[in-house]
């Protein structure tokens, strides 16, 4: 939801969210925050438009004379397909098109990652709603109907839903069952503690749960080509695999990217775009499909199912000695992203502390459950709500305080993780951890609470004040930033400026992580102009890559930064010519070039002279190796830190629980945005509530159970705490353009974590399963 | 879709479009029919009847419209007539759903979570049910609920007859989260002071609302009624636990003698919750 959630409160806050005092700098005393450039809490640009309802997303999109798509998804989760009669579809009055995989002309397999899944199930199905067929009618129901009146026959085979059952079980897929292997090796085997706890930790199926279901258009050009307008957040990726489906050149396809309702995964599938885009080809008419609910939850990946061993070795002081872990995710039916999710899991398996000696054993296996992906926080999450549970055991273990112990242990810059890699990035994770320990806990409910007290259960709920109990949890942890391991993350953008006004034009992807408003920042920045405008995306833009682990930030914002520097040098080299002095000495405020010692002074129009200055540039940061076989290598451009304490309440008698509050210390490197710096951590602490709490997507042999939003609880209103951003840690990356971290994606890593450990105060119970059920939240009376 | 503007107008409407199907607040219908499970071949809008959405009085009980909607339930002057339905149209829903959905849908849904139901059993409320030609017969809801009595074609719920008990009365209900969700389990209690009784049912664990009558006998007969009423701790702690175990009993022992196989955690879980909520929901109704 956070995606969402954001956008729309982006939309309405014109006023600074609550920081602390202590916060950020900026906000110092006689420190007024600048209205515009880097700092600025700039508002979006299309704020009003969301707000008030009138913004169009692909599902609002129309063209004259089109056709309505509808997708024939499988009903098992593992068959063989002995035939699919298309006949009775195809001759209903009004379809005007059914596709199956003999209608695929070029690849019959696509994957963002690796090309593992078919468009079109062929003779085996490997996950409850993988596509089958597709049919484009003039209307909606009729090619739903149709849809469903394709006749498929399945041989029905026992699926495989056991991850660990998948090491033993028949290969489900031509490339085998085990996706990735790494057995990180980093010391000495032989070392142990005078301490050691042991855990199992379960961790379950997060979905991302866009607000906006997914929807697109698509429109055949008269070249033989094909336009799909969704709202894709890997553009130019989507293109090539949809070409290649297709039979076509790259240059003949066009993404053109719509508005985004909402992601914190990868959007949208090109499950939904490739049939889509097929059909436009076959029919020679424009083809609109607007998934439904339950599509949605079928159609798209769900973050990794995740089982965790851990043995902690610790002395006596609770000094980490060695880590041991194994941990298996559970891929689903294709690979999709479980090889970086793995990565990540296993470097960051013993969190951010410093551990001499680590031995982690990682696995991503194939099963018959619904395809695991790219949710933010993947893999992190999952070991920080383990790695986070163990500290809690070893506190309990040697009576010292949890946030002591973890304070014993924390890593800092010029520490070494597990896989040899020497942290050089900011790593201020005491500091941050003391800034939540040392934050003040909110008031206890009164003695009259019912006027005022929210309990576990809700307004009308059933609890009851003297069953409630209290806890305070901590959590810290850890992300890496861009893609890892020697994915090429470089971004491209220009910048054109006319008449008193810039244009942005970059293929990054406004996901409701603010990258235009950031763009438009940037070069109010450099430029000094105050109107700005971003120029709306499609493939025929150079790439810049996919909208992930905050890389717009990072390199897209990169890239803007240096053409915006590319064009004021333009701009003022002729005048430092003419006043004899550098660049470097002229200023650019207000629509003014002054010197800097005031002297000499212009507008900016004048310089410009009516010309037309354009500059485009790349971003592209120090490159990054695969772990080896023993899970050794510098794979990450950088690390991203955040410190959470929970406070919760908990009915114990019902295993209900509230979360009063959530107090956030991050790692952000340099503020860029305070209003939606706030922002996107209160909707990264809220998606780690939803996935502490209640969002679960359950299966029962392979089939998803719930897909609605009635099944599937994302957290409401009610359901947020107040959430506190207690200290902003501007350390400066150098190596980061601006010096600013990207922060949406470690809040959702450390939220679950923190409220897992609150849950464990307050009750004494391991809490060992996330979502935390209710009969794990109980406190049974002795006997 | 027709649009009548009294109950025997719709009633000859659904004459005349035997396959029409009725709709009020819409809120169940629609999601079904969004989701492609039911494609009605007409539609009777019960929303333009006003007698419907209202009330009256009839010898010591209030006649309910079927067309009251959660929201309206949920208002004090409501609360103050039958305050455990009123406390259960607060727990309904998010305010979107309690605004359309109404008293006479979520009985026609019969869904194990309407949460209007279980005070509704506890209530031992009467459906007054309106038939062709101007025809009106009761059905007890139990009957319906338990579908030991059906609605005949062309039959509409007309009002819900609900005794006025001048006591108190609480509905419970534990759910997932904190917000509005489907409750796992619920709870009703009302007093009956001029019969002296306890009537107790519980929602959303069964298809029907469940009454565990043994229960309710025994704990009105250790309340003093001429009294404080009070009960100690202790006997609204058996109460509860009474109450669970009637709704989720063990299993049968098997035939050959040995033991019966224990309840599962879930179940054992779901069996505490039910224990709990009514012990709370007796305390405070005789606080």
């Amino acid at each position: 939801m956070s995606g969402d959630a954001a956008t729309a409160a982006n939309a309405t806050s014109t006023t600074l969210p609550r920081i602390d005092a202590a916060a950020g700098p900026g906000d110092g005393p006689g420190h007024e925050p600048p209205l515009m450039g880097l700092g600025a809490s700039l508002s979006p640009a299309d704020a009003r438009a969301k707000t008030e309802g009138t913004f169009p997303y692909a599902a609002d999109l129309w063209a004259e004379g089109l056709l309505w798509a509808s997708v024939l998804r499988s009903p098992h989760p593992h068959a063989r397909i002995l035939s699919i009669d298309t006949s009775a579809a195809a001759a209903m009055p009004g379809v005007r098109a059914v596709v199956t995989h003999e209608d695929v002309p070029g690849d019959s397999n696509y994957g963002r990652r690796v090309v593992d899944r078919p468009v079109f199930a062929s003779e085996l199905v490997r996950h409850h709603g993988e596509p089958i067929a597709a049919v484009a009618a003039d209307h909606p129901d009729t090619a739903r109907l149709a849809a469903a009146a394709i006749a498929v026959e399945y041989e029905v085979l026992e699926p495989v839903t056991d991850p660990e059952k998948a090491f033993a079980a028949e290969p489900l897929h031509p490339d085998g069952n085990l996706i990735r292997h790494i057995p990180l090796r980093y010391g000495d085997a032989e070392a142990t503690g005078e301490i050691i706890v042991e855990g199992l930790y379960r961790i379950g199926r997060q979905d991302p749960a866009p607000i906006g279901a997914e929807a697109g258009l698509a429109v055949p050009r008269p070249d033989g080509g094909v336009e799909i307008y969704t709202a894709s957040t890997d553009p130019h990726t989507d293109r090539d695999l949809a070409a290649a489906c297709f039979g076509l050149e790259p240059d003949r396809v066009k993404v053109v990217v719509t508005g985004v309702p909402g992601a914190t995964g990868d959007r949208e599938d090109p499950g939904f775009q490739i049939p889509l885009g097929l059909l436009a080809l076959r029919t020679g008419c424009p083809v609109k499909l607007a998934a439904t609910r339950e599509e949605s939850f079928l159609g798209h990946a769900h973050r990794h199912p995740t089982l965790l061993r851990y043995r902690h070795h610790a002395d006596a002081d609770g000094r980490l000695v060695k880590v041991e872990a194994q941990i298996l995710l559970d891929a689903g039916a294709y690979a999709d992203a479980s090889s970086e999710s793995l990565a990540a899991a296993v470097a960051f398996a013993c969190g951010p502390y410093v551990v001499p000696h680590a031995f982690i054993e990682g696995w991503a296996v194939r099963t018959n459950n619904p395809p695991s992906g790219h949710v933010r926080g993947e893999g992190a999450m999952q070991v920080c709500a383990a790695y986070e549970g163990q500290m809690d055991k070893l506190a309990a273990r040697l009576g010292i305080d949890p946030a002591e112990l973890r304070l014993r242990n924390a890593l800092s810059t010029g520490d070494i993780l597990p896989t040899g890699q020497t942290v050089t990035c900011p790593a201020p994770v005491a500091e941050l951890l003391r800034a939540v320990r040392d934050a003040p806990l909110p008031a206890l409910p009164k003695d009259t609470p019912e006027d005022d007290w929210l309990l576990p259960g809700g307004p009308e709920g059933a609890g009851e004040p003297g069953a409630v109990r209290r806890g305070v949890g901590y959590g810290v942890g850890m992300v890496h930033m861009l893609g890892a391991e020697g994915a090429d993350e470089v971004s491209t953008a220009t910048v054109r400026v006319h008449d008193g006004v810039a244009t942005v034009i970059c293929a990054a992807v406004e996901t409701g992580q603010g990258f235009t408003t950031l763009a438009r920042q940037v070069v109010q920045e450099v430029l000094g102009i105050d109107e700005v405008h971003v120029a709306a995306v499609d493939t025929d833009q150079p790439p810049a890559g996919p909208a992930t682990h905050g890389r717009h930030t990072w390199v897209s914002g990169g890239a803007v930064e240096r053409a915006a520097k590319m064009v004021r040098t333009q701009l003022l080299q002729p005048l430092a010519h003419k006043f004899g002095m550098s660049t470097e000495l002229l200023q650019i405020a207000d629509g003014k070039i002054t010197s800097y010692d005031g002297v000499l002074s212009t507008t900016v129009m004048e310089a410009m002279d009516g010309k037309e200055l354009w500059a485009t540039a790349q971003c592209r940061p120090h490159p990054t190796e695969p772990l080896d076989e023993s899970g050794q290598g510098d794979a990450f451009v950088g690390l991203a830190f955040c410190a959470v304490r929970a406070v919760v309440d908990v009915d114990i008698e019902l295993g209900s629980i509230r979360v009063v509050e959530m107090a956030v210390a991050q790692d952000v490197g340099r503020v860029l945005n305070p209003a939606q710096l706030a922002i996107r951590i209160e909707a990264g602490i809220t998606q780690g509530i939803g996935a502490a709490l209640t969002e679960n997507l359950r299966t029962a042999r392979g089939l998803i159970r719930h897909p609605d939003l009635t099944g599937y609880a994302l957290p409401t209103s009610l359901d947020a705490p107040d959430i506190r951003i207690v200290k902003l840690v501007e350390e400066r990356d150098v190596v980061a353009p601006f010096g600013a971290k990207p922060v949406s994606a470690v809040p959702v890593v450390t939220a679950p974590a923190a409220v897992a450990s609150a849950v464990r105060s307050a009750t004494g119970r391991p809490v060992n399963r996330l979502p935390v059920r209710p009969q794990a939240a109980v406190v049974t009376p002795k006997g | 879709m027709t649009l009548p503007a009294s109950l025997d107008e719709a009633v000859a409407a659904l004459e005349v479009m035997p396959a029409a199907v009725p709709v009020a607040g819409g809120t169940d219908l629609m999601a079904a029919v969004n989701k492609g499970l039911l494609r009605p071949s007409g539609l009777v809008g019960l929303g333009r009847i006003s007698e419907l959405r209202g009330w009256h009085y009839q010898d010591g009980h209030a006649l309910l419209g079927a067309g009251l909607t959660h929201a309206r339930m949920g208002r004090p002057d409501f609360a103050a007539l039958i305050p455990a339905l009123a406390a259960s149209a607060r727990a309904a829903g998010p305010p979107q759903i309690r605004n359309a959905g109404t008293l006479g849908g979520n009985i026609a849904t019969s869904a194990p979570t309407g949460d209007a139901l279980p005070v509704l059993a506890a209530l031992e409320a009467e459906l007054v049910v309106a038939g062709p030609g101007g025809a009106r017969r009761e059905i007890p809801v139990s009957h319906l609920l338990a579908g030991r009595e059906m609605l005949a074609p062309a039959e509409l719920i007309g009002f819900v007859r609900v005794p006025l008990l001048h006591a108190p009365q609480v509905f419970l209900k534990a759910t997932g989260r904190t917000g509005p969700g489907r409750a796992t389990a619920s709870v009703a209690i009302v007093l009956d002071p001029a019969r002296r009784g306890v009537r107790c049912a519980v929602g959303a664990i069964a298809p029907m609302p469940l009454r565990p009558l043994e229960a309710e006998r025994w704990i009105a007969s250790l309340i003093d009624w001429d009294g404080e009423r009070g009960l100690a701790p202790d006997a609204l702690a058996a109460f509860g636990e009474y109450v669970a175990a009637a709704c989720i009993p063990d299993h049968a022992p098997p035939a050959d003698g040995s033991e019966a196989p224990p309840l599962s955690p879930a179940v054992l879980h779901l069996r505490r919750t039910v224990a709990a909520l009514a012990r709370r929901a007796l305390g405070r109704a005789l606080s």
